[in-house]
């Protein structure tokens, strides 16, 4: 008897937790939103008072600059997209000088912010995430400008996106700074974009915390002029969830910060830590192993990327075995993960990497993947001196940007 | 007394006779707000879900059309009186100002016609001006819409079936996505090469670019090379890869082009494009589920692992192509693209 109060009162609790808080949607307010941002004069300032606005498709502000969106605060005024039908994003702008600050979206069926083409975007205080936890089936990007001018990108708040959370694509000119990206597959991501001033940031519980890629075969072909500095970059472990594909779907979960193909990067101060499989990599786009063309200037090789004074602090655990790169690790340092990691795949021998004043102890590994075709050959190819690296390179600017 | 009746009702049929046959009074274009109502343009006589056209209105078609959820499309084009449009060198059509554009979207169900919506583009001083009308439940007329809307409708297949969808009207700003040219709303159909064909007017067949000739609606057309033609997606005869390339040209393309909306992705679709901006061997960047957890735009010889082929089939708004305007797939375009796809050689790997 005592056993089925025992069991009926943890069906009980149960229940209790399966039931959603209801939550009131303000449909009228829904409407003014809609209309607001469809009818907007420059220079408009929309308000969004505290509450749970729904929509049945994306939002859209288009061609009209200065416009305000402004709510009253991150979980505050909330923009649901649960029941989306229609369009790839929750809001997608194209304008100039647009200034967006203390609301959330939530669930969108495709990307949650994407602005495109913008010269001069705020993200203040906008919160992105899915709510019913990591799944492939939720949107690629939290925060995604793209193809923008002068972005700041400050106090916000990803997660659960299954690409990336906050994620600056083919952009120039922009700062992210004290935001906090959780539970995605990718924290922050910086795409083929120049003159990005990235700092104190927090990345965690991601798959990977902080990326710094260049893709083939993109308009903005290489990204340059890069600085990433006083962040903390840590217990990125989680389960990768991205939808196989993308080349962050191929990211093994325990990675710290991973720089692909990029050129005049700058990573100091940064705290990276409680990683499972490796702290910091970089490889070349050789190293992905995925076709790519040099037609529009894309050059698949790192260069010019200085790497001192972090901390790194790798988790005692066994690495990633659930993604190839994870794989390999493991079958080359069997259980042991990895500080910093670099394929050695080089253009030429000028001085593409320096690496200074990370710590003692690291576990460092040169791959020297260039002529490998197998685990076997990385086995006699890998190097683990890092004196190679041991240099300086001189110091660029980042043009901020013009806000 | 009978003979009064008679004449009354003689009388009352006089009237209604005089009545439908008035001119609809000619086409009148919009000061500086457009008309609430599609009827105050007098695009069409008479009853306006029969989609007559008034004098100086003139349908048109295009070889290959967007696919739309299986609508029909009515295409109407008005200039102001005195007005003539010209052949630009690249085939483009440079409307004078005050032409009108107008798409009617309907379905021939059994027992009726649904009109949907009528867009209109409206070439304004300061450029197009995008307008969506929704026909209202009596068909009478088509109201102004800044917000777009959901119509439920049955939708006839080819095959004799029906399919229900929430068909989806735009709203203002969703025009932009496909029309966007270098920043700026531009038609996207009337082109030399999308219309150079026969149409079968009131009057008898007659290609369509000499007929807007001969209507002055073109003023240097046997000036100008006009001999482009698009090759009809749906011809049996054209070679497949032509077939192909038009239906993505045309259902892709105009987002996917160097100034398009989607430039941003790299993915170029126009017939000039090389292998790898066409997406073959072209891994996805900001694809997010729309890769299907498929590695290749286009994997030659294999439709079946395709990430353009997934997203044509989809009908997940965060992951299907076109993004918007579609909300069933188009099996006809799908087994099109599949085929070429299929007919492909080579290996990304």
């Amino acid at each position: 008897m005592r056993f089925y109060i025992i069991y009926f009162a943890v069906c009980l609790f149960f229940l209790s937790c399966a039931e959603s808080p209801s939550v009131r949607v303000d449909e009228e307010g829904s409407e003014k939103i809609l209309l607001a941002l469809l009818e907007a004069d420059s220079g408009a300032v929309i308000e969004i008072p505290e509450g749970f606005y729904a929509f049945k498709r994306s939002l859209s502000l288009d061609g009209v600059p200065g416009v305000t969106i402004k709510g009253a605060g991150m979980g505050k005024s909330i923009l649901s997209f649960e029941n989306q039908i229609d369009g790839a994003e929750g809001l997608l702008i194209k304008a100039d000088q647009i200034t967006l600050e203390d609301f959330t979206i939530q669930d969108s069926k495709g990307d949650a912010i994407k602005v495109q083409d913008a010269e001069g975007i705020v993200f203040r205080r906008v919160e992105t995430t899915w709510t019913h936890g990591a799944s492939e089936d939720n949107g690629g990007y939290g925060i995604y400008p793209v193809g923008c001018t002068s972005v700041l990108i400050e106090g916000c708040e990803a997660s659960y996106a299954a690409d990336a959370g906050i994620y600056v694509g083919q952009s120039n000119q922009v700062v992210m700074r004290d935001n906090y990206a959780h539970h995605n597959v990718a924290g922050l991501e910086i795409e083929n974009s120049r003159n990005v001033e990235a700092y104190n940031n927090l990345a965690e519980e991601n798959t990977g915390g902080l990326l710094i890629f260049d893709m083939p075969g993109l308009p903005q072909a290489n990204g340059y002029n890069v600085k990433v500095y006083d962040n903390t970059v840590r217990s990125n472990n989680h389960k990768n969830f991205a939808p196989e594909g993308g080349v962050v779907s191929t990211l093994p979960p325990g990675t710290g910060m991973l720089i692909i193909a990029h050129r005049d990067v700058e990573v100091y101060n940064n705290e990276v830590t409680d990683y499972k499989t490796l702290g910091l990599g970089v490889i070349s786009w050789y190293f992905t192993e995925r076709p790519f063309e040099t037609d529009n200037g894309f050059d698949p090789y790192y260069s010019n990327v200085s790497v001192h004074d972090n901390t790194f602090q790798r988790r005692r655990a066994i690495p990633d075995i659930t993604k190839e790169f994870g794989q390999m690790l493991n079958g080359l340092f069997i259980g042991k993960p990895q500080d910093i990691v670099v394929d050695g795949i080089f253009e030429n021998d000028g001085v593409h990497l320096c690496l200074k004043n990370n710590g003692e102890d690291l576990r460092f590994a040169n791959l020297n993947a260039e002529t490998a075709s197998d685990l076997g050959d990385l086995k006699k190819l890998v190097d683990r001196n890092m004196d190679r690296f041991n240099c300086d390179l001189p110091s660029f600017d980042v043009i901020p940007p013009a806000l | 007394m009978k003979l009064f009746a008679e004449n009354i009702l003689l009388a009352g049929v006089l009237i209604l006779l005089l009545y439908s046959c008035q001119p609809a009074g000619q086409v009148a274009l919009y000061a500086d707000k457009p008309f609430n109502k599609l009827s105050d343009y007098h695009f069409f006589m008479g009853r306006q879900s029969a989609l007559k056209p008034n004098t100086g209105v003139l349908p048109y078609d295009l070889i290959t059309p967007l696919f739309s959820d299986y609508a029909e499309k009515a295409r109407f084009v008005w200039m102001p009186e005195g007005q003539s449009a010209q052949i630009l060198e690249n085939g483009d059509i440079d409307f004078p100002e005050g032409t009108v554009l107008i798409k009617n979207f309907f379905y021939d169900l059994e027992a009726r016609r649904q009109l949907i919506e009528t867009r209109l583009l409206v070439r304004e001083e300061s450029g197009w001006t995008p307008l969506t009308y929704i026909w209202d439940e009596s068909q009478r007329d088509a109201s102004l819409s800044i917000t777009g809307g959901f119509a439920a409708v049955d939708v006839p297949l080819p095959d004799g079936t029906s399919h229900s969808i929430r068909y989806v009207i735009p709203n203002k700003n969703q025009c932009k996505t496909c029309h966007e040219s270098g920043g700026n709303i531009k038609p996207i159909g009337p082109k030399v090469k999308h219309l150079n064909r026969e149409y079968t007017y009131e009057e008898g067949s007659a290609n369509q670019l000499a007929m807007w000739t001969n209507h002055q609606f073109l003023n240097n057309y046997s000036e100008v090379d006009h001999t482009a033609r698009t090759i009809a997606w749906d011809d049996p005869s054209a070679p497949l890869e032509d077939r192909a390339l038009a239906y993505l040209e045309v259902n892709c393309g105009t987002c996917h082009k160097a100034d398009g909306s989607a430039y941003v992705s790299g993915l170029h679709i126009s017939p000039d494009s090389d292998p790898y901006q066409l997406g073959i061997c072209k891994t996805p960047v900001s694809a997010g589920k729309g890769s299907g957890g498929f590695r290749y735009d286009i994997n030659p010889g294999h439709p079946e692992s395709s990430i353009l082929v997934y997203r044509m089939k989809s009908d997940d708004p965060g992951a299907m192509m076109p993004e918007i305007g579609r909300k069933m797939m188009h099996s006809e375009g799908v087994q099109l693209i599949s085929d070429w796809i299929a007919s492909m050689d080579g290996s990304c790997d």
